[in-house]
């Protein structure tokens, strides 16, 4: 790509304004689907942070009131043992939203070390890192999990640690591809030419410039690990009772079905719409790099 | 030719057998003790029966030998091992989970094809900004929800609050195909909309570039009706390039009927998958994965060809990524 792209005139000025860190920052921000997205995932971390003081109590038992529907008193309606919906899906929030995060930043560190050390090894090691990688991208994510989960067990740190593991495959081709870009271009030729060390060039110079497309798939990795942990907690392999995450409360909700139908609905809802607030931002900080890149 | 289908098939080959070592290597990392699955938590047993047992199932030899057995079972003997909680062959578990495995993944997969292809022409077709922006929406929303959830909404909506559909549950349809049907409905619609959604994705994407081709403008220019440039141009060409995404759509089949079936308690593979994850039953869990696995590899590998000969060009260049 870099190499077929034209040769950039003397006469015209440097886009740096608009191409570099504030212009693109300020670009990325002001587009509406992100603002949605920031304003779903802002909402949804501070019910998490604040839901105990602001909202019911989760645990505050009401049982007349059981599977009630949604109302004034519970936006959300009431579970099988009248606890406040709302409250509870905002507390569950905590664990969800806690294990992608911690997974997601797993992912993203072992990945980059993998990608880095495959692109500025080249050769053998490159090759090999690589085929490990497809294999584990071969096949759908939830098959692997699923025998993860069944050798390691599911408490929360094994869950995070599996999650981030099969999200760093791809997260390594990523940064592999981001950083061998880099390496072709003028500065990193400068760099090495002056002596700089290529460790410092890759840490100090390399690495920076690679965040930015790292930070998009981060985004999608949240994203991914958030319906990771729904679908295994759903199944009963994930998150364990009393422990709740939006993933449990589904399952719990399915089983309620009959009794009440807004009982798995909401927390269905919240998670299809942090999926997609997640994505969003991934997929339009991709769109900006691109077209910035282009 | 031949040489492109050659490091296609040697890439796939090299690609099952890595996987087979990842699943394998994996669930023996823990010193955990698959006899304890075959004992329960049986007290009083004597520790001379578990270590007959663990010598009798080859559970002493060192990894790579146990490995070698596995593999060389599989592929010489097409024996896929013996489960430690039943004791049946997981080759027959398999074959009773495929049927209805199958049924679902063709009606799923079939209706995902219709979904998509209707959804990314519509817009095409009618030209309209509220068409295309509705399927957007609908696209997003599907690529983020997980695919049961779909499934979830659909029981409460059809079972529960309109009783229309039954909600969960297989008979199979050579004892009552009425009644197997009926209960299909609900999980093939589920799993059908959850794979449309990157389909459609890929469809449109693929159509717009097609949409603003030289020969579409001429098409256009040369005074033809609009749904001659759409039947007779642009849906030939934009079709084509989608097929790529069809071969990752069965792999999404696969991992995504894993937990539709959960929800729909349909007894196919998935359920075998997720059953043997609670009762730790390695030997299953081990030989079902290693088949989605392979299945999903070999209908990529499937497709790439199909994709060769339909496009010269990549013969040439052996890799489009």
């Amino acid at each position: 790509m870099t190499a077929s792209s034209p040769p950039v005139l003397l006469e015209e000025p440097p886009a740096l304004p608009e191409d570099s860190g504030p212009g693109l920052l300020r670009r990325y921000l002001t587009r509406p689907p992100v603002i949605a997205a920031l304003v779903v995932i802002g909402v949804l971390v501070i019910m998490a942070v604040i839901a105990p003081w602001v909202l019911h109590s989760p645990t505050a038992l009401d049982v007349p009131d059981r599977f009630a529907p949604p109302s004034g008193a519970h936006p959300f309606g009431t579970d099988e043992l009248g606890r406040d919906l709302l409250s509870r899906v905002a507390y569950a929030g905590r664990l969800s939203l806690g294990i992608a995060f911690g997974a997601t930043v797993f992912a993203m560190v072992l990945g980059t070390v993998w990608g880095m050390a495959a692109a500025a090894r080249g050769g053998w090691v490159d090759e090999v890192l690589m085929r490990i990688a497809e294999a584990g991208m071969a096949i759908p994510i939830i098959l692997f999990a699923l025998v993860f989960v069944a050798a390691f067990g599911a408490d929360l740190v094994a869950m995070t640690l599996i999650t981030g593991f099969l999200m760093s495959f791809l997260t390594a081709r990523i940064a592999r591809s981001a950083v061998l870009s880099e390496l072709k271009s003028e500065y990193v030729h400068g760099l090495t030419a002056v002596g700089v060390p290529r460790m410092r060039i890759l840490f100090g110079e390399v690495l920076p410039n690679t965040l930015p497309s790292l930070l998009a798939q981060s985004s999608l990795n949240l994203a991914t690990s958030v319906m990771l942990e729904a679908t295994l907690s759903f199944v009963g392999l994930g998150v364990q009772p009393p422990a709740a995450s939006w993933g449990t409360m589904l399952q719990n909700g399915y089983s309620h079905l009959y009794e009440s139908i807004w009982y798995p609905l909401m927390p269905a809802l919240v998670i299809v719409l942090a999926i997609a607030a997640l994505n969003t931002l991934g997929s339009e900080l991709q769109v900006v790099l691109h077209r910035s890149a282009s | 030719m031949v040489g492109y289908l050659l490091r296609r098939l040697g890439a796939s080959v090299l690609m099952i057998v890595l996987v087979s070592m990842l699943i394998f290597v994996v669930l023996r990392l823990l010193p955990g003790d698959p006899t304890i699955t075959r004992f329960g938590q049986q007290e009083g047993i004597d520790p001379r029966t578990i270590a007959a047992m663990r010598a009798q199932l080859g559970l002493n030899d060192p990894i790579i030998v146990q490995y070698w057995h596995w593999v060389t079972g599989i592929v010489v003997h097409g024996d896929l091992g013996r489960s430690y909680f039943s004791q049946f062959a997981v080759g027959t578990l398999i074959a009773q989970r495929l049927g209805p495995t199958l049924e679902l993944s063709v009606a799923g997969l079939f209706l995902a094809v219709v979904f998509a292809v209707v959804l990314a022409v519509l817009p095409t077709i009618l030209r309209g900004r509220w068409w295309s922006r509705l399927v957007g929406t609908y696209t997003t929303i599907g690529l983020s929800a997980p695919p049961f959830v779909f499934g979830i909404v659909f029981v409460a909506l059809f079972s529960v609050k309109l009783g229309w559909l039954p909600d969960r549950g297989y008979v199979s349809p050579s004892a009552d195909l009425g009644g197997n049907l009926r209960l299909l409905v609900l999980p093939a619609v589920t799993l059908g909309l959850a794979l449309s959604a990157p389909l459609i994705r890929y469809l449109r994407a693929s159509l717009a570039d097609v949409e603003t081709s030289s020969f579409v403008r001429t098409a256009t220019g040369k005074g033809i009706t609009r749904s001659s440039v759409v039947f007779g141009h642009v849906l030939p060409n934009g079709l084509l390039p989608a097929l790529t995404s069809l071969g990752v759509s069965v792999g999404a089949v696969l991992g995504g009927a894993v937990v539709v079936e959960y929800v729909f308690a349909w007894p196919g593979l998935g359920s075998l998958i997720v059953d043997s994850v609670f009762k730790r039953d390695y030997a299953v869990l081990q030989s079902t994965v290693l088949l989605l696995a392979t299945v999903f590899v070999l209908v990529n590998l499937l497709v790439d060809i199909l994709y060769g000969v339909l496009d010269p060009r990549l013969r040439v260049s052996g890799d489009r990524r």
